[in-house]
This record gives structure tokens, sequence and C-alpha cells, in this order.
């Protein structure tokens, strides 16, 4: 059993709550085990980098400390909690000054930033570590009859000088879990294109029409639904599809899907034990 | 359209370019035209369309000039990708091409088209006057050519990659918002103004400010990245729009705008509670009224499957909040430290 820590999302601490609570399920049965940061802090979301460099630093400097001191690799499951990890953890490699200054901080509790642990997205653990073979093997409900439209979202392939594991110009980690499930992907333009979700309190419209641009062309497709490794990306796909459709002049929508909810099925769970019914489109 | 070529010799190919073509003049819509061409290793995708202009079909219209990644004039999509076609190597579009021996070219988005492969850039152009992307000297006419104006090597460090840019637009062709709305300012005008804001010289500061933090300016960026990612300089374009909204909430104040409004919950939360309390971020971002008016109706769907937020009471700290918290305020120190000392 490898074990890891896990890094708890805000969005998966409250409206996707169902994305922790399918990895709970299954972790054991693919042979891995994520042991829940509970001391870790939101680590800013895109913005705290720009309002306060420092504290950024501070913040995420800690969460990474918290999981080199148990010794294990942070993992995440929000495409944005890992950009922005993964940009602090690059800073502060980067610029000695800046590691020094945060690490006479942590001391206080006993903590220091080495830069021992690596952070990564539970999508990457599960292709590299896994391994695709032994996914395979665990497949009780092959998705076999389903097309599925493969959306990655954007951090995590850009920046690619802080994310760098798929090519973010034609990425396949996604693609390779969805046939490894027994799933079909759809050739899919928008795979490695935007949800609009950073700017749906800001500029709604835009991003309404950014999310709609995906869905419809998952829709049109003939997708049977999408499947994202990002709660935020999910949010905007589907508990704002209803808007941004209405907004496009579509009528018709199409399920969104965790990753962690699609291999809870072909693990053999149900929808309701995933927490799928939780989705507003369903 | 095939020009003929001894196949399979090492370091040679035959290259279909599906080429984009559109003549407002004459044509209703547009469509492809295939050209087939010998292309040996090292070719760029510029010197093909060269050719093909030359040898087979003189209409093909591109705009070009310096042929080495300097004039910015070539950017347009190859296989998708905005990039320059100077600097594009055929060989490794081809490796990648979905179609076998078929590269796709087609015009830059988000610009007008003109005819085939050339866009208008009269609309980046005017935004680039809208947002007065100059230095305006903070030196008094009297003395300019008589005094010099030095720039210590840390201020230049701050604007030197963004001094890169040769307004090329892949930026602008690639950009998310951009494509939903051509009214937003366009990362390219961003990095310009960026690097005009940062400039100690220049006089417009508060003025360019005022206007990038009105609607479709710099917070209505969805931080897609996209835009960095197509850069042909590698300019990282995204650290110019934070400098930029960090700039905005310095000079303006954290409660100027939404924009300015929502990044700062993500620092206020942080602090409280260790984490976002987001049951009342909309209304943190733009008020009760909005927030009734715009997400009223999904709040009710969210209710009926359980998956609002908690309200604030029902947040809970993270473990560990009290020290978490300490340290968090000791930094706060650290940064009014390094603000004093920067201000002398």
């Amino acid at each position: 059993m490898k074990r890891y820590a896990y890094y708890l999302s805000c969005i998966n601490e409250s409206m996707t709550k169902e994305v922790d609570r399918s990895i709970e399920l299954w972790q054991k049965d693919l042979g891995i085990e994520l042991v829940k940061l509970h001391e870790g802090t939101c680590c800013g979301g895109s913005n705290l980098e720009y309002v306060s460099p420092k504290h950024f630093a501070l913040v995420n400097g800690r969460n990474i400390a918290l999981a080199e001191k148990m010794g294990l690799d942070l993992i995440v499951s929000c495409n944005t909690c890992l950009m922005t990890i993964r940009t602090a953890k690059k800073k502060l490699d980067e610029t000695p000054e800046l590691k020094r200054e945060v690490n006479e901080i942590l001391k206080k509790e006993g903590l220091e930033y080495r830069g021992t642990s690596e952070v990564r997205h539970l999508l990457w653990v599960l292709v590299d570590d896994v391994g695709l073979d032994t996914i395979r093997e665990k497949v009780k409900v092959p998705l076999n009859n389903y097309r599925i439209a493969p959306f990655y979202g954007c951090h995590i392939l850009r920046p690619s000088t802080v994310l760098g594991h798929d090519d973010p110009r034609d990425p396949t980690s996604l693609d390779q879990l969805i046939e490894a499930l027994g799933g079909q992907t759809i050739p899919y333009t928008h795979k490695n294109r935007c949800c609009g979700f950073h700017t749906l309190l800001v500029a709604e419209q835009e991003s309404l029409n950014v999310a709609a641009e995906a869905l419809q062309e998952a829709i049109e497709s003939k997708a049977d639904f999408i499947v994202t490794p990002c709660p935020l990306c999910h949010t905007s796909l589907d508990g704002y599809q209803a808007k941004a459709l209405k907004n496009a002049g579509i009528e018709n929508s199409i399920p969104v899907f965790h990753i962690s909810e699609m291999i809870g099925l072909a693990l053999g769970y149900s929808a309701k034990q995933l927490g799928i019914k939780r989705h507003i489109v369903c | 359209m095939t020009v003929s070529t001894d196949q399979h010799k090492e370091g040679n190919k035959e290259v279909t370019f599906r080429v984009f073509r559109f003549n407002p003049q004459v044509d209703s819509k547009s469509y492809f035209d295939d050209y087939t061409i010998p292309v040996e290793r090292g070719v760029t995708v510029l010197r093909s369309l060269n050719y093909i202009k030359e040898h087979i079909d003189g209409s093909v219209s591109f705009r070009a000039f310096c042929q080495a990644g300097i004039c910015g004039s070539c950017g347009m999509r190859v296989n998708g990708l905005s990039q320059l076609a100077c600097t594009t190597q055929v060989w490794d579009v081809l490796a990648k091409s979905r179609e076998p021996g078929v590269i796709k070219v087609e015009p830059l988005r988000n610009l007008p088209l003109i005819k085939d492969l050339i866009v208008d850039m009269d609309p980046l152009v005017g935004k680039m006057v809208h947002y007065s992307n100059w230095v305006d000297s903070t030196m008094p006419e009297a003395q300019m050519g008589k005094k010099e104006f030095l720039i210590s090597e840390e201020e230049f460090l701050r604007y030197d990659k963004a001094t890169d840019c040769i307004l090329c637009a892949s930026c602008v062709s690639e950009c998310s918002i951009l494509r939903a709305n051509k009214e937003y300012v366009s990362p390219a005008v961003l990095l310009k103004s960026y690097r005009m804001s940062v400039d100690s010289r220049d006089s417009m500061h508060e003025q360019r400010l005022a206007e990038l933090v009105k609607d479709h300016g710099v917070w209505d960026c969805t931080h897609c990245y996209r835009c960095q990612e197509s850069c042909v300089k590698s300019i990282p374009i995204m650290d110019a729009i934070h400098g930029l909204r960090e700039d905005a909430i310095e000079s303006r104040g954290k409660n100027d705008t939404s924009g300015s409004k929502h990044a700062e919950a993500f620092m206020t939360d942080i602090e409280k509670k260790g984490k976002l309390i987001e049951a009342t971020l909309p209304i943190r971002t733009n008020g009760v009224v909005w927030t009734l008016q715009n997400l009223l109706p999904m709040a009710m769907k969210m209710i009926m499957k359980r998956r609002t937020p908690p309200p604030p009471p029902l947040v809970k700290s993270v473990k560990g909040i009290k020290i978490f918290r300490a340290m968090f305020r000791e930094m706060t120190e650290h940064v009014k430290q390094d603000h004093k000392s920067h201000n002398k």
C-alpha cells in the first residue's frame, strides 16, 4: 500500500464533497492510501499570489512542509490548488532568501520547508504510480458503452514550466485513464481549454460563454458525459451549466463527472455511494 | 495542386499544407486549399508558404517580413496553435500532426479577418492607445536632453522580459476571455501596460490603472495561462497581469472593484479560518443585490442537492489555526517592514 499526504481543497470540503467521498471508497482497491492533511490551509486559489506574494509563499511552504514532516508526497485533486502550490514550491526552491524567511516563521510550529516532497495531481498518481495495467485489472464494470469527453482544465497543464506532466497542446493522461477503465474518448478540441470558473463572479457573461463552448462541443459530439480532474471545472460545467447553455441558446444538457466518480463506477461502486446524485445535472 | 519530387529521400518529405482561404471580395464563405510540396528538413512553415506563393498559387495571402522571429508579422495558427510561421519548423509540426503529412494553417483568432491568413491588427493597436501604453515622462520638458534619466538594474529587471514582446498577437489569438468578449483588454495590452506602469520614468501610472480596473480590464482575466503558454518569446505574461493586480490593490485599495474584493477575500479568510468561506464570497464580491439577481435560481438548485457551501459560522477552522494565525500575522509584520524600507 503506497501512502501519500492528501491536500484537502476548500471546494471539496463544501460544494463538491463527492470527490473525497469517492476517493475514500476505492483508494485501497487501487493499492494507495491518501492520508488527509487536516492542518493544511487554503492555498490562495491563484489569487493570494498577487494579493501578498510573501503570505502565498508562507501558506504553501507550510502545506508542503506538513507533507515533508510525514515523509510523503503531497497529492492534490483540484487543478488550481495543484498549480498554486507547485508555483509556490518553485518560488521557494529558486529563491533561497524567501525560503529562509518562510522557514524562520515555520519554526514556531516545528516545521521546515526543505523541498523534498513532490506536489502531484491525483490523476498523475493513478497513471504513473498505480499504473494503467493495474487499473485495467481492477475494473469490474467497464465503461465500454460510453463516449466520454475528457476535459483536462487549465491548471493541470498550464503554465507548463510549473506543471510539466502532460503536453499542454496535446495532453493524454486523462484519455489514458478513461481508456484503461474501458471508456471511449471522443476527439474533443476543448480538452485543454478553459472552463471559465475563475471569473464567474467577476466577469460572469464571459465565463458563461467560455463554459458554454466546452459544453456545446461535447453535446454536439454526442458524448455521454464529460469527465474532469478538477472540482472547479466541475462546478463551472455542472453547477453553472443550465445558465451557460441558456445564455448560449442551447436547449440540451450533459452530465459532468469527476475522475474519482468515473473510477468508482468502473470499480463497481454505485452512483449513490459515489454521491453522483449531488450533481446539478444528473 | 502538387509539385512532383523524389519521394522518401532522407531529409525530404512531401507535405500537404491545408491553407485557410477567404477573400471577402469574391468568397461568400471560407474554405481550405491543399498544397502538396517537397520539404527538406530544416525548412520553416513560412518558407513553405513562400514556396507555395512563388511556385503554385500566387493568390495565397499572408503577412511576413523579417523571417527571423523579430518583427512579429507572421503570427498564424499552425495545426491549431498560434505561433510565428518563420520560427516554426515543418518537421517539428509534422511529428505531432493528427493527419500524417498534413499541416493546417489558419489565421489568428480574436482579430477581424482581412484575407486568407491576414488579420486586422487595428483593434489591438486601438486598445494600446486606449490604455495609454507609452511612457509619458515625469521629467519636465525643459530638462530633456540635459539630464540623464538613470534606471537601476533592479528596476530594469522588473520589465526586462516584458520588453521582449514583438506584438505578434499569438497570445491575443489564444486568449479565453477575448474569445468570449472582443472588448476585453487582451493579454498583449496588459503586458505592455505592466511594462509602462513599473517604469519610474512614467507619469501616467494612476491614469492608466484607473482605466485598467474598469469592465473588460485587468480583473476579467480568468488565469487560464493560454497567453503565456503560446508566447513566442516565452514571456511570463501572467506575472505581468498579477503585477498589475497587485499594483491596483496597493494603489486603489482592496475595495476598489469586484475583482479586488474577490481576491482580497482569500487573504482575509485564510487568516481567519485557514480556508475559504465560499458561502459569502459572491456577496463580498458583488453585494447582496447582484447575488440575489444572479445566483438565486442556482442557489435553490444547490440547496435541493445539498450542495451549498456551509454558512460562515459552520465553517470549521483548520486544525491548529491558532499557531497558523500567529505565523500568518508574523508574515504580515514582515510585509509591513518591507513596505517601510521600500518607501524609504
